[in-house]
């Protein structure tokens, strides 16, 4: 029996879902409300509604310098991902090459490589290097994380892309990186945005390789977690974090929007070739 | 310009890995032709036309385009263009830049590129489609927008990819009369793709039927369809009759089969060195064989083949006769749904006959 179809089956999956979204949600909800409540410890009783933990964080230079560190460092480690997963997506979606499932595997093994493990080598390898530890082997270790999410943005949208756009490019007179930049590139320009974003926020709140290989630059989720052990500082950090949160909510939707409508562009043209199709099998069938 | 032949291969061959797509294949292109490339899937087409657009390079082998060597010039400095199966219209440029686009990597002044994609338009018969996107179009359209891109850029020759296969019948029938129209005004060479024989039969010069990486055969439409060559082409091109049989006599330039006291076929033998003895198969078209009632005396010297009608098929302007002969070959007869058609129902006893010169002779052995 299909289960969605009778009526008590109907009631247990909502309810699931119900579960699963305030198990999901609640503590954000939470963190949202707490940043509003007027009381030096975060916890309950509610005390009354303040703005007072938003205007002292505004006016924490510290807080401000971490996040200005950790937003310069996403832009940096964001543009060299997206610049390296575009020509990797190129390779492992358009190319054939021996040991091509090796390449591949390598790019994204960083996907299943515990963080704790990356940090320690990678700080075993810099110190055995006399490389310094800073914002460089920082932005170092994010490329390596955000990389295969980058590499799978492009990739899947590249696959959608006919060769034959690419070929019509070069038959009509331009070479490979005028054929990349006239027909390639503004195709899949809407999934190398996405690839950005995605890495940016990646970049932006990772915390592990943070504590590894900064030295002695304080990222936005380093300080943080500092100042967790700091009682004056801790009401500020609900209403930090929900800023934060508010921000990578938007500038994720909006590569989720920028995806699909580009999707949508993609899939109209299949369309028509779709109906053309439909119409052949009509009349000859 | 001169005057040798638009295109010309000789003795080209490509092999993928151990597959071998294309096996020594030679052929010249005039200017101005319409030749068709025709044969099922596999049979090595695409891939010839793909190595004259430069899309794939041949093993062996040369290509000459107005008399120089392309093997080894890339695409992009190729002066043919293709249409491609799937239009390959770019989504994000609107229909007059997609048309431009050829005109524009060539530098060639803004105003002569859009004076030449409005006429290239005009010959499509889409004028003022110019500020559309492509997604806006239906599939024939699309398909006319591909055509005036390649041809805006005047190319020695045009390269159509299976052009027609993804659109309705009755647009295909229309744009076969198009894409023949369009040729002739522009008097340049196409070289046409498709695994259709009727496609190939309707609109090409001269059709070059291909198997297995070769050219079986290499002619006219009406040569190709009524003097196959080989028993491929013969199948290919059109339904086929085939009749394995001995060859009793050969009688001036007839040879004769004798098939009991009553029945016989007569084909005549050509230039072929056909001897008494040996067996040939013998081909005859459908349309060319006509069904007479038992007791009906067919023609003096015409062929002529007792046989039980197995199915009768209405096709609507054609009827189609299966009628098991007495040599216990099934042969199919087309005829036109006349009254005389509408005589026969299965299980009549029929006589199957047809003029000497319409049989031919494939292969003896």
């Amino acid at each position: 029996m299909n289960m969605a179809a009778s009526r008590s089956g109907k009631g247990a999956l909502w309810i699931a879902f119900w579960l699963l979204a305030i198990f999901l949600y609640a503590p954000i909800l939470i963190l949202i409300i707490f940043s509003f409540n007027d009381r030096e410890f975060v916890s309950f009783p509610w005390q009354g509604f303040t703005t007072r933990w938003y205007h002292e964080f505004l006016a924490n230079e510290t807080i401000l310098r971490a996040l200005k560190t950790s937003a310069w460092i996403a832009a940096i480690a964001s543009a060299v991902t997206t610049g390296l997963a575009i020509p990797a997506s190129i390779a492992l979606s358009r190319r054939r090459f021996f040991g091509k499932g090796l390449v591949s595997g390598f790019l994204l093994a960083p996907l299943v490589v515990p963080l704790v493990c990356l940090g320690t080598a990678m700080l075993i390898l810099f110190n055995y290097l006399g490389f310094p530890f800073g914002p460089i082997t920082l932005i170092i270790g994010h490329v390596i994380i955000a990389l295969p999410f980058a590499i799978l943005t492009i990739v899947p949208r590249l696959d959608r892309i006919p060769v034959a756009l690419e070929e019509a490019g070069r038959d009509l007179g331009g070479n490979w990186w005028t054929t990349f930049r006239t027909i390639t590139f503004p195709l899949l320009a809407p999934a190398v945005l996405s690839a950005y974003l995605i890495s940016y926020t990646i970049s932006f709140d990772e915390i592990v390789l943070a504590s590894f290989i900064a030295g002695s630059t304080t990222t936005f989720p380093v300080y943080v977690y500092s100042q967790l052990r700091l009682p004056t500082q801790l009401p500020q950090m609900p209403a930090v974090a929900a800023v934060v949160l508010v921000i990578s909510v938007i500038v994720v939707s909006l590569a989720e929007i920028i995806r699909v409508r580009a999707d949508r562009a993609l899939d109209s043209l299949e369309r028509v070739a779709g109906e053309e199709v439909a119409t052949l099998l009509d009349t000859e069938g | 310009m001169n005057d040798g032949p638009a295109i010309t291969i000789r003795h080209v061959s490509k092999s993928f890995g151990d597959v071998l797509a294309v096996d020594d294949v030679s052929l010249d292109v005039p200017e101005g032709e319409f030749l068709t490339l025709l044969g099922p899937s596999g049979c090595g087409k695409t891939t010839t036309m793909r190595m004259i657009a430069g899309f794939e390079e041949p093993t062996d082998g040369s290509i000459l385009l107005r008399g120089t060597d392309v093997v080894g010039i890339p695409p992009h400095k190729r002066e043919v263009n293709m249409c491609f199966q799937h239009y390959a219209l770019f989504p994000h440029m609107t229909v007059g830049e997609n048309i431009a686009y050829g005109l524009k990597l060539k530098k060639v002044p803004k105003e002569e590129r859009n004076r030449r994609a409005d006429e290239m338009l005009a010959l499509v018969g889409l004028s003022g489609y110019g500020s559309r996107k492509p997604s806006q179009l239906s599939g024939g359209q699309q398909q006319r927008i591909a055509l005036a891109r390649a041809l805006v850029n005047r190319p020695a020759a045009l390269l159509l990819d299976e052009p027609l296969g993804a659109l309705d019948v009755k647009l295909r029938l229309q744009m076969r009369l198009e894409l023949k129209r369009i040729q002739h005004e522009l008097g340049t060479t196409f070289i046409f793709v498709t695994h259709d024989q009727e496609e190939a039969l309707s609109m090409s010069d001269r059709i070059a039927v291909m198997h297995d990486g070769r050219i079986e055969q290499l002619g006219q439409p009406r040569e190709v369809y009524e003097h196959p060559e080989t028993p491929f082409v013969a199948d290919f091109v059109g339904v086929l009759n085939a009749l394995d049989m001995r060859i009793d006599v050969v009688e001036g330039s007839d040879a004769i089969m004798r098939v009991d006291e009553r029945d016989r076929i007569v084909v005549p033998t050509a230039q072929t060195g056909v001897a008494a003895g040996a067996t040939a198969l013998v081909a005859v078209r459908p349309e060319r064989v006509e069904v007479l009632r038992a007791d009906e005396e067919p023609g003096d010297g015409d062929s002529r083949l007792r046989g039980t009608v197995a199915q009768v098929v209405y096709l609507g302007t054609l009827t189609q006769f299966h009628v098991d002969t007495i040599l216990g070959k099934r042969l199919i007869a087309h005829r036109l749904s006349d009254d005389r058609a509408g005589e026969f129902a299965q299980g009549d006893e029929v006589t199957l006959t047809w003029a000497r010169e319409d049989a031919s002779i494939l292969h003896t052995g």
